[in-house]
C-alpha cells in the first residue's frame, strides 16, 4: 500500500507545499490579524510609547504581508512550466494516425 | 484549404473555450469577496478581469503542450491533430458550459484534460493514453489539493476568530475585508498566468502542426498571447454569477476573515504547488479552502452542496471525454480533413451553449443579487447567527 502511495505521490514535493501553504496561508491570515491589532492598540493607545508600539507592530506585520505577496508573484513567474519547451516540438512531424486505425 | 480552415476554426474555438474558462472560473478568486460586500459584484469581476489580462503575460514562455505526459504527443500532430484539438477543445468548452448551466464549480483544466483524452481514446482507438501518468500528474494532485486548502484555511480561520477576540467583530470586518482584495486578486493573478496560457499552449501546438510557426524556435506569436488573455478577461468580466453564487453564498455562509483566510490558503497552494510542478485546479482548490474557512468557524456547512461539487468534479474528466469522442466521431463521418465535419461540431458546440444560455435566463442570477456591500452588520450577523448584541461590540 505505501509502495503504491510512493509510486503516485512525491511525499517530499507534498511536504513542501503542505509547508509552504501552512505559512502563506494560516501564517499570513494570523500576520494580518497582528497588523489589525497593531493598528487597534495604536488608535486606543493613552501614551506616545504605546501608539508607536502599535504602528510598529502593525507596520512588521504589513511587511510581512507585502513580502508573501511578492513571493507569491515571484513563484508564478518562476513556475516549472514557464521553461520553454523545446523537446515536444521534435515530434510534430508525425504520420497520421487515421490511416492506421 | 482544408487544414487552413480547420486551424481557423481551432483558434476560435481556443479563445471561446479561454472565455468560458473565465466567467467560469472568477467565482474562484472573487466569490468570497462578493458573498462578505468586500467588493461590488462588478468591480470584482473587472479587477479579476484586468488581473487575469495581466497574469496572462506574467512568465515569458509556455509549454507548448496540453495534457503532457499523458497523451502520446504524436497524436496532436498534423491534419489529425488539428481536428483532436479541435473535438477537444469542444468537449471541453461543452463541459463547462452544462455544469455553469448546473451553477456547479467544475475544472476547466481538467475538462480540457478530459476532452483530449477522450478524443484521442476515440480517434486512435488504441492506448495513446498513459493512464499511470494521468493518475500520478491530475488524479491524485486533484484528491489532496482541496484537503490541504481546506485544512490550511481551518487553520487560519480559526486562529483569526481567536485574534478577532481582542480586535472586535468590526474593525476584524473592516480590516479583512481590505485584506481579502489583495488575497483574491493573488488568486485571479495566478488563474490569468496558469490557466490563459493553457490555451496559448493549444493554439500554439496547432500553430507549428500546420507549420506557421517553427518547431525549433518555438515562441507564443504576441497576437496568441492577446487573444487568450483578451478571451479570459472577456469571460472573467461578464461575470459568472451562477457560480460565483455557488462558490461564496452556497457552500457556507463566508465572513471576511473567512474569505481572507480561504483565499490566503487558496493562493498559497496554488502558487507552491505550481511552483514545485504540480499545476492544481484553482476551482478545487478554493473549493476546499471555503469548505474549510466554514469548519474553522464551525459554520453549518452545506453538504448537499458539496455532494454535488464531488459528482461535478468526478464526472469532469470522463464527460469532457465524452463530450470530445462524440465531437470527433461527428467529424469522423465526414472524412479526413473535413471542412464540413470541423464546421458541423462547432456548430452543434454553438448551439448546445445557446441553448443552454437560453435555458439559463428562465432561473436568471444577476450582479444585483449578489450584492452584499449595502447590507448592514446587524443584517450581516444575522446571517452569520452571531447575535447582534456582540455583533456590534
Amino acid at each position: 500500500m505505501t509502495l503504491i502511495a510512493s509510486e503516485f505521490i512525491n511525499w517530499s514535493a507534498l511536504w513542501r507545499i503542505v509547508l509552504a501553504a501552512l505559512i502563506g496561508g494560516a501564517g499570513v491570515v494570523i500576520v494580518f490579524g497582528f497588523l489589525l491589532l497593531g493598528v487597534k492598540f495604536a488608535n486606543n493607545a493613552k501614551s506616545s510609547g504605546g501608539e508607536w508600539a502599535g504602528y510598529a507592530l502593525a507596520g512588521v506585520c504589513g511587511l510581512i504581508c507585502v513580502a508573501a505577496i511578492v513571493l507569491g508573484i515571484y513563484a508564478m513567474a518562476k513556475k516549472p512550466s514557464s521553461k520553454p519547451a523545446k523537446k515536444t516540438a521534435a515530434a510534430l512531424i508525425a504520420p497520421s494516425f487515421r490511416s492506421s486505425s | 484549404m482544408g487544414s487552413e480552415l480547420i486551424l481557423i476554426l481551432v483558434v476560435i474555438a481556443g479563445f471561446s473555450f479561454d472565455f468560458t474558462n473565465g466567467f467560469h472560473d472568477t467565482a474562484n478568486a472573487m466569490a468570497t469577496s462578493i458573498a462578505t460586500g468586500a467588493l461590488k459584484p462588478k468591480v470584482a469581476v473587472i479587477i479579476s478581469a484586468c488581473l487575469n489580462f495581466a497574469g496572462a503575460f506574467i512568465s515569458i514562455s509556455v509549454a507548448a503542450t496540453i495534457a503532457k505526459g499523458i497523451v502520446s504527443p504524436t497524436v496532436l500532430v498534423g491534419g489529425d491533430g488539428l481536428e483532436l484539438v479541435l473535438a477537444a477543445l469542444i468537449g471541453a468548452m461543452t463541459w463547462n458550459i452544462i455544469t455553469w448551466y448546473f451553477t456547479i464549480p467544475s475544472s476547466s483544466s481538467h475538462a480540457l484534460i478530459g476532452g483530449v483524452i477522450g478524443a484521442t481514446i476515440v480517434a486512435t482507438a488504441s492506448g495513446d493514453v498513459n493512464w499511470h501518468n494521468l493518475v500520478k500528474t491530475v488524479i491524485v494532485p486533484a484528491i489532496l489539493s482541496p484537503f490541504i486548502a481546506g485544512g490550511v484555511a481551518a487553520l487560519g480561520t480559526y486562529c483569526a476568530y481567536r485574534l478577532i477576540r481582542r480586535l472586535g467583530q468590526r474593525e476584524a470586518r473592516t480590516g479583512y475585508r481590505y485584506g481579502q482584495i489583495f488575497s483574491a486578486s493573488l488568486v485571479s493573478l495566478a488563474h490569468g498566468t496558469n490557466d490563459a496560457q493553457k490555451t496559448m499552449g493549444v493554439i500554439s501546438l496547432a500553430l507549428i502542426a500546420h507549420g506557421d510557426i517553427s518547431a525549433v524556435h518555438f515562441s507564443v506569436p504576441l497576437w496568441v498571447k492577446l487573444g487568450c488573455a483578451l478571451s479570459i478577461a472577456g469571460g472573467t468580466a461578464s461575470g459568472g454569477w451562477r457560480i460565483i453564487n455557488t462558490m461564496g453564498n452556497r457552500i457556507t455562509n463566508v465572513e471576511s476573515p473567512q474569505g481572507f483566510a480561504a483565499e490566503s490558503s487558496s493562493a498559497a497552494v496554488i502558487l507552491a504547488s505550481s511552483y514545485y510542478g504540480y499545476p492544481l485546479s484553482t476551482t478545487q482548490v478554493v473549493s476546499g479552502g471555503v469548505l474549510g474557512s466554514g469548519l474553522g468557524k464551525a459554520n453549518p456547512i452545506h453538504w448537499n452542496v458539496i455532494g454535488q461539487m464531488l459528482s461535478a468534479w468526478v464526472l469532469t474528466m470522463p464527460g469532457a471525454g465524452v463530450l470530445g469522442g462524440v465531437a470527433w466521431a461527428i467529424a469522423d463521418l465526414f472524412g479526413a480533413h473535413s471542412n464540413a465535419g470541423a464546421i458541423v461540431i462547432c456548430l452543434l458546440a454553438a448551439l448546445a451553449a445557446f441553448g443552454l444560455w437560453t435555458l439559463s435566463k428562465r432561473n436568471p442570477v444577476t450582479a444585483a443579487d449578489l450584492d452584499r456591500t449595502n447590507v448592514s452588520p446587524v443584517e450581516e450577523a444575522e446571517l452569520a447567527g452571531i447575535p447582534p448584541a456582540i455583533a456590534a461590540a
